[in-house]
């Protein structure tokens, strides 16, 4: 192997400048798909991050059919105490789970005395929901980074367009599930940068006053959101939970609760799925660029070395040798390619991740983009060059292992 | 004993619309050790004998055996098996590989043929480069040395495999004439010393002197052969 590896090399260098066309093409393919996998992946984390850290959660947990009503943000569907009971009894049992946070979602009428708009708002216990949104605090860009009773956090265009300041007294007026109304002043403790997404503009105030606005007798919570130590685990956890909460069904018979990701409750999962392809058709991109590069180069060393192959070949070398000749030389030549291309591709990343670039998304500015390249991408793009630059020395290589040899000393 | 046996041995080649009778009901016996030379104008079928006795092609019709093989019935891999135990060859145009030095060249065989111990390659390999007279090249690349020095290579590379039989189609026909009655010397040496059975072709007569039997091919028929 040595030897047919020393052979391969040789006949590369034979070639300088064509070789090094070739492995330069190999090369930047590499990169440019490294840095675009790269940019892009920390990207799409990075606004997943932004989207379950800020408000979402990594996997909520309803009653059935609040989520097809979600933009009503009806009170009627609830999960009564005896419910979240189970719930609380299931989440506690599992230790991957960090932090849950219940909420009472609902739409009101927000006053500033002045004018009247409408509202959505949460109500939290501050510390689960901290947990459970950790960037829920730096997006309190004004204010208190607290929320005690009594208090309300407004996200800031409303706080803008009404014109409410921080220390400003406001009224929050709703309806409860029964249809009666009813209002209740709040202190303006903070006010809230807004967020992309569902969610991303909501207010918050504390759990108890939500309970007090919609004169709840007992608890009724909207939506329970969960927090994941470990994000990488999302789907078998979910599956877990499922598994567990599947058994529980409602008077009907019917599952009593429904279980999301926040995949299927946040609109830039469809976002992350267009980058996930678009990186598949860059990576197919590269496929090509090896595939015809390298094939070229094969033809046109088979071609040119017809004698050559015509003199090994009557002294008696094997055909699977002959052909294995060429395979590692079209092998060689994506190793190389792939090698050159990933040192050179995670040198630029470093310097991209050190220039600290910033981005905007939505109304979110100087999102810092966190660029790292995973082994397993090195790994897979690695894997992907030399799988290829195998496959398209195959056809070369075997038409060089069948050529008849007296033709082939024939050859001028 | 006889290396080679040729019975009615007759090969056709099909060229478009026609064929071509390369070699016509052809009976040779050649005896293991001899130093034998087929001449003849171009076309007459010497390439296409030498061709078939060194199993890289297969004759239309007739039987010939080589080294007590019948070679007719060899396929392709098993003829490539045979050619690099049995059969050494030696080419007009040298033929050597450019990107191995002359070492190199001559223990190609002995890597990707027979993979020969690298002890005893070594051996070898230098014992023949001595045996040419091309010790003192041996790191030197091809394109570094001379048509003649290229000849003594593959002479040395054709024998590293201790073949019983050498085939040289025109061995000399790039070399002047001093060089060329050096490169039958060794060949005749090495003959000699080893026992090998030399079998080549050529239009030179003054090199068919050297030759210890001599057959003549006139449009693929032998017409005249026998020993000198």
């Amino acid at each position: 192997m040595l030897d047919l590896l020393k052979i391969a090399l040789r006949n590369l260098l034979r070639y300088k400048r064509r070789t090094l066309l070739t492995a330069s093409l190999v090369s930047i393919g590499v990169v440019f798909v490294l840095v675009f996998i790269s940019v892009s992946a920390s990207f799409k984390h990075m606004m997943i991050g932004q989207i379950t850290d800020s408000f979402l959660g990594h996997i909520q947990i309803h009653r059935k059919g609040y989520v097809a009503s979600i933009d009503n943000l009806p009170l009627t569907l609830g999960l009564n105490p005896k419910a979240f009971a189970k719930v609380e009894k299931a989440l506690n049992e599992m230790p991957e789970i960090e932090a849950y946070s219940k909420r009472i979602k609902f739409g009101g009428m927000f006053s500033n005395f002045m004018e009247t708009t409408n509202i959505r708002l949460n109500g939290v216990y501050p510390d689960d929901e901290i947990k459970t949104s950790p960037l829920l605090l730096s997006r309190i860009t004004q204010g208190e980074k607290s929320l005690q009773p009594g208090d309300i956090i407004l996200p800031e265009l409303l706080a803008k367009g009404m014109k409410v300041k921080v220390g400003d007294t406001v009224v929050v007026i709703a309806t409860n599930r029964d249809g009666s109304v009813n209002g209740k002043q709040f202190l303006v403790s903070g006010i809230l940068e807004s967020a992309t997404g569902p969610g991303g503009r909501d207010g918050y105030i504390h759990f108890e006053d939500a309970q007090e606005v919609l004169r709840m007798e007992t608890m009724e919570i909207s939506e329970i959101a969960i927090r994941l130590k470990d994000f990488t685990k999302l789907h078998s956890v979910f599956a877990d939970l499922k598994e567990s909460l599947g058994a529980e069904l409602n008077q009907q018979g019917k599952p009593a609760f429904e279980l999301h990701t926040w995949e299927k409750l946040s609109p830039f999962y469809n976002i992350a799925k267009m980058i996930d392809l678009m990186t598949f058709f860059v990576k197919l991109m590269l496929m090509a660029i090896v595939l015809i590069s390298i094939m070229n180069v094969m033809v046109m060393a088979v071609y040119e070395r017809i004698r050559e192959i015509g003199t090994i070949a009557a002294i008696g070398t094997l055909p699977g040798k002959i052909m294995a000749m060429f395979l590692v030389e079209g092998l060689s030549l994506g190793v190389f390619g792939a090698v050159v291309g990933n040192v050179l591709g995670v040198v630029i990343i470093f310097l991209l991740d050190a220039a600290h670039l910033t981005f905007e998304f939505g109304r979110q500015k100087g999102l810092l983009l966190s660029l790292n390249m995973p082994l397993q991408d090195v790994f897979l793009i690695s894997t992907i060059v030399i799988t290829i630059s195998a496959l398209a020395s195959l056809h070369p290589a075997y038409k060089a292992s069948r050529m008849n040899a007296i033709d082939a000393l024939r050859h001028v | 004993m006889s290396l080679i046996a040729a019975r009615d041995l007759s090969k056709t080649y099909r060229m478009g619309e026609t064929e071509v009778e390369a070699l016509k009901q052809v009976n040779v016996e050649i005896e293991t050790s001899s130093f034998v030379s087929f001449v003849g104008p171009s076309g007459s079928g010497k390439t296409t004998l030498l061709n078939l006795m060194g199993c890289l092609d297969k004759p239309t019709s007739g039987v010939l055996t080589v080294d007590d093989t019948d070679v007719s019935k060899l396929d392709t891999r098993m003829a490539a098996a045979f050619r690099g135990r049995t059969i050494g060859f030696i080419f007009q145009d040298f033929n050597l590989m450019p990107v191995l030095t002359v070492y190199e060249n001559v223990a190609y065989p002995l890597v990707l043929v027979q993979k020969t111990g690298a002890r005893e390659r070594k051996q070898r390999v230098l014992d023949l480069l001595d045996a040419v007279g091309m010790a003192d090249q041996r790191d030197k690349y091809p394109y570094q040395i001379s048509g003649g020095q290229k000849q003594r290579v593959a002479i040395a590379r054709a024998l590293v495999t201790h073949p019983k039989l050498v085939l040289a189609d025109e061995p000399t026909a790039n070399l002047d004439h001093k060089t060329a009655y050096r490169v039958i010397d060794i060949m005749k040496r090495i003959k000699n010393e080893l026992g090998t059975t030399f079998i080549f072709s050529t239009h030179d007569q003054k090199i068919v002197g050297e030759a210890e039997i001599i057959y003549t091919l006139e449009d693929g028929e032998l017409v005249k052969g026998g020993v000198k």
